[in-house]
């Protein structure tokens, strides 16, 4: 009984469904193990958007991270995707990250480029990946860190260009 | 949320007159209601621990039956341990209450005549022999009365409370999926907006069902260590049941404090010194509660103006009892977050307009092949 147990519980650690592959192809979520993954799974909300639709408008309040996970977003000045473009987005990467930072308005506005599929973390949850699985929350930090710093030297050498 | 955001008049009375509206109608269901609130209360308890457990390998399903079953084993044995011995012990613990009854009365006599010494103008009054011929009325009917109607109450009870274990396995197992669920059922414009809203009634209820339980428990181990500083006997028992009377507002704390002056007044006959300590005991930690334990622990989660709440008690008691009492606030919370969501929702033209847009993209790509003029 207890050896059966033991192998329920090896044979479920071990196992990696097709969205956990799928997240795995997540920039954000590289560094995570399979087990700690099926965690942030629980906390992601999919959403699907059609081809123009807004995600959220520049000056909104930021509650959560979007992950793409089939498709194309574009992030623009607000109102303005054809001369205000910033950049466009493909899957496996985030946006909207400052929300998991800090309270401020949302610097942009994101619009669905094609139909697309978004997994999204709200930073209440996020939150709560600090308090309860540490490991995991430092590993996305981590993460969102580089990410950021990438963005950042991006800007600098666009300006230095 | 930021105080613009906090709900008009109008949505107040709305929020009110719905509150005021399930307290009626959950008084009905008083027996799913309250196992209900019991097993949200277990699943805040536990979630942390059901957190671990999957991090640690096991599947969200067999954490959740692992940690709710066992709960329901320990309370399976410790109702198989308890129900023998009250059996076996029925007929004198029947004769205690009747002792601490009687002793009660006593309590209360002397304190009468202690005041009837003391001021003039309660010396001619009937005020002695009218309470004491109530309550020794009160002390020779409650076994005959009241306590078949007691033991029958918990016995009717007993089933629905049971359930609590069984609505915290789903609430474990199914907490985010429902979360989720909810979340879909939002459209696309509302979704980040409503489940910030969710989040935030999630946030608040946690700190309210966590927060009473840490404050029963610092209330539990003030009154048994005080109680047991004053020499009165059975201070645990005491205490954990006068903390978990606390639960009850304003009736809960004077049924708590009744009942430690019935016990302190059969074994301590004519000492009334002890009985105002016991008072005063219970006097302390009441301000403590109110000033300090239940400001800092629970804290402002409600964002209920103080005057709101005393008036929501008063109008829980009216609708529903002391059911009313316990339910009002957790109720009041959980329509508060629905009306300020529908208010954001149902104000906000940027969002409904995009609502608007993106049914129309919807309908454009539905029938983009069909010519329809």
């Amino acid at each position: 009984m207890l050896l059966n147990l033991t192998g329920k519980f090896q044979a479920f650690k071990g196992t990696e469904t097709p969205q956990l592959t799928t997240m795995r192809g997540i920039t954000l979520f590289s560094q995570v193990a399979t087990n700690e993954l099926r965690a942030i799974k629980g906390l992601l909300h999919r959403r699907t958007y059609i081809k123009d639709e807004i995600i959220f408008d520049e000056g909104e309040k930021g509650q959560a991270i979007y992950f793409i996970i089939d498709g194309k977003v574009l992030i623009c000045k607000q109102g303005r995707p054809q001369d205000g473009a910033i950049a466009e987005l493909g899957a496996g990467q985030c946006f909207g990250e400052m929300a998991l930072i800090d309270n401020s308005p949302r610097m942009a506005q994101v619009r669905a480029a094609e139909d697309c599929t978004l997994d999204v973390l709200f930073r209440e949850d996020f939150l709560g990946l600090i308090e309860t699985h540490s490991r995991i929350a430092s590993k996305l930090s981590l993460e969102l860190a580089r990410m950021m710093g990438e963005r950042l030297r991006q800007t600098i050498n666009s300006y230095v260009l | 949320m930021s105080d613009s955001d906090s709900p008009s008049a109008i949505t107040w009375c709305a929020i009110i007159a719905a509150t005021c509206l399930l307290l009626f109608l959950f008084q009905q269901i008083l027996w799913l209601v309250v196992p209900f609130l019991l097993a949200l209360a277990l699943y805040y308890l536990l979630a942390p621990l059901n957190k671990k457990l999957v991090l640690s390998g096991l599947s969200p399903d067999f954490s959740a039956a692992l940690l709710s079953g066992a709960f329901l084993l320990l309370s399976g044995a410790a109702l198989l341990f308890i129900y023998p011995i009250a059996i076996a012990h029925a007929s004198e613990w029947q004769i205690a209450l009747l002792r601490y009854l009687e002793g009660g009365t006593r309590a209360i006599e002397g304190m009468i005549a202690m005041m009837q010494d003391k001021f003039v103008f309660l010396r001619d009054s009937d005020i002695s022999n009218d309470a004491r011929q109530n309550l020794m009325n009160f002390a020779e009917q409650f076994s005959d009365k009241h306590l078949g109607k007691v033991i029958l109450t918990i016995a009717a009870w007993l089933p629905s409370i049971l359930l609590a274990p069984i609505i915290t396995y789903f609430l474990l197992k199914d907490g985010a999926q429902l979360r989720r669920f909810i979340g879909c059922t939002v459209p696309n414009a509302f979704f980040e907006k409503t489940l910030y809203l969710i989040y935030a009634l999630d946030r608040t209820a946690r700190l309210y069902f966590l927060g009473l339980i840490k404050v029963a428990a610092i209330d539990a181990a003030f009154l048994t260590i005080g109680l047991w500083l004053l020499g009165v006997p059975s201070a645990l028992i005491l205490g954990i049941i006068s903390a978990l009377l606390g639960w009850i507002p304003y009736i809960g704390p004077l049924m708590g404090l009744t009942l430690s002056i019935m016990v302190t007044a059969t074994d301590f006959p004519g000492d009334m010194v002890l009985l105002y300590w016991v008072m005063g005991l219970f006097g302390v930690l009441r301000i403590l509660d109110d000033f300090v334990f239940l400001p800092y622990i629970v804290g402002k989660s409600m964002h209920l103006h103080p005057l709101l709440t005393l008036l929501m008690f008063f109008v829980g008691e009216a609708i529903a009892g002391v059911a009313g009492l316990m339910l009002v606030i957790p109720i009041l919370a959980m329509v508060m977050v629905l009306g300020e969501t529908l208010e954001i929702i149902l104000l906000d033209t940027r969002l409904r307009a995009r609502h608007t847009y993106a049914r129309n993209l919807h309908k454009r790509a539905v029938t983009r092949d069909l010519n329809i003029s």
